[in-house]
């Protein structure tokens, strides 16, 4: 996995990267079971303090995403964290409800919608084109 | 946890009477690490000074281990490495001479670390210290500061003049002292960006006060600008009077005020107090929170 953050971004440095995992285990390019770096390794390769990446680590791991099995290391649940299909469904619509408005507003057609969700497929799934660090466009 | 480092109610005046340190007080717990921010002049070298047991306090107290630094400077220093803002090296000497040097007054000297930092630095300890450059000089001194693997790094501007590549180096140096060893480190720095990587809290300091005293783990999330047009609200009193208020700023026509608070609520709360609509608040960069917090034109507003 090649994760990066953006100090000058808009979220904390600890979100950025919890942002990046989940992403990554949604788009399929973390599979359940697999091993990440440790916090540690991934601080000095991300050259930031190992706290940050401890702190995201921790909260990933509340959320059930994560788990770290001492002395083996940290992995990606087996079983994600499950959710209710039902309020799953409505806050999704609500969420496409608004991303169209939003896009609507903006004057954009719905073609070009189609396309920006193409385009945020291919960065979560791994099939984007290669951005360099820091400077990925938003999704 | 006991702190390692531990300000309390530091005052110190230049002889006029013109204070540079006006009741400051905040602790560095061990294994912490705090950026102390500031403008030039806001007090920063004069703090760490005193940490060292370079300058009194006129008031207050500071503690190092527990112990006075003034007091007890060699038990202190033992334990302590520091690295000057402008750090001069015996200009004579060859970098080797004086790593042994260092290594004679300090029992518990790294070699490895030693051999590692000068292989990533790229030093030939040959070299006499007054044919390097500024960055050279600057790793050579970080070097002899981090390998007797103090308990508590104070590094004031460590990366002050160097290029990008060779503070990219100094902070690859300082994550790895973290991960190794759990050194506690106060460092000040003007480069938001290098305080956001490596601390875990930062400390700022203003006209010889600490003005915020925060964890950088959520802070984003957590303060908020709001723009208001000058033009319906004359007076900024009562924006300056509000719950969570850190500072007001006149910027053109717009009064700047940052909140605690994320924006929605910043947003919620000031319709609420103002009855005006069309405010817009942000969550802010650390580069834009310094300049709000202690950039011109600011209204005082109660310390946070």
């Amino acid at each position: 996995m090649d994760f990066f953050v953006n100090p000058s971004g808009e979220l904390s440095l600890y979100r950025q990267i919890m942002r990046q995992i989940t992403d990554a285990i949604a788009g399929g390019r973390l599979k359940p079971g697999e091993k990440l770096a440790s916090h540690r390794e991934l601080s000095e390769h991300l050259v930031i303090a190992p706290l940050t990446v401890k702190k995201a680590y921790d909260e990933l791991e509340a959320l059930g995403f994560i788990e770290t099995q001492r002395g083996r290391g940290t992995f990606v649940c087996a079983r994600l964290p499950p959710t209710n299909p039902h309020d799953q469904q409505d806050q999704l619509r609500e969420a496409a409800r608004k991303l169209l408005s939003q896009a609507y507003l903006a004057g954009l057609h719905y073609s070009a919608v189609e396309k920006l969700l193409k385009d945020a497929d291919r960065e979560l799934t791994g099939g984007a084109t290669k951005t360099t660090p820091g400077e990925k466009v938003k999704t | 946890m006991t702190s390692v480092l531990e300000f309390n109610n530091i005052s110190r005046s230049y002889r006029k009477g013109v204070p540079v340190l006006d009741g400051v007080t905040f602790s560095v717990a061990p294994g912490e690490v705090v950026g102390l921010l500031g403008r030039n002049g806001a007090g920063k070298t004069t703090l760490i000074r005193i940490a060292m047991g370079m300058l009194f306090p006129h008031g207050g107290s500071v503690r190092v281990f527990g112990l006075s630094p003034t007091e007890e400077p060699v038990a202190v220093k033992k334990r302590v490495g520091y690295l000057a803002e402008d750090q001069v090296l015996p200009a004579r000497l060859t970098i080797a001479e004086l790593i042994d040097f260092h290594r004679y007054l300090f029992a518990r000297w790294d070699e490895a670390l030693e051999r590692q930092l000068l292989e990533r630095f790229g030093l030939s300890t040959g070299s006499k210290i007054k044919q390097l450059s500024k960055g050279e000089a600057r790793q050579v001194a970080l070097l002899c500061a981090v390998c007797h693997r103090p308990e508590l790094l104070i590094l004031d501007e460590p990366a002050g003049g160097l290029d990008p590549a060779a503070r990219r180096e100094f902070l690859e140096t300082s994550i790895q002292l973290l991960n190794r060893e759990g050194t506690a480190i106060l460092f000040s720095s003007h480069h938001m960006t290098d305080v956001e990587r490596i601390g875990g809290r930062m400390v700022l300091l203003d006209k010889g006060k600490v003005r915020l005293d925060r964890e950088l783990d959520g802070l984003r999330e957590e303060v908020s600008m709001a723009m208001v047009p000058r033009a319906s609200l004359p007076d900024s009193a009562v924006i300056e009077k509000m719950r969570g208020c850190l500072g007001v700023r006149l910027v053109l026509d717009e009064w700047h005020a940052v909140f605690n608070g994320s924006p929605e609520i910043v947003d919620r709360e000031l319709r609420t107090t103002t009855g005006m609509n069309g405010i817009r608040s942000v969550s802010l960069p650390l580069e834009e929170l310094f300049i709000e917090l202690v950039g011109g034109d600011r209204r005082e507003v109660g310390a946070a």
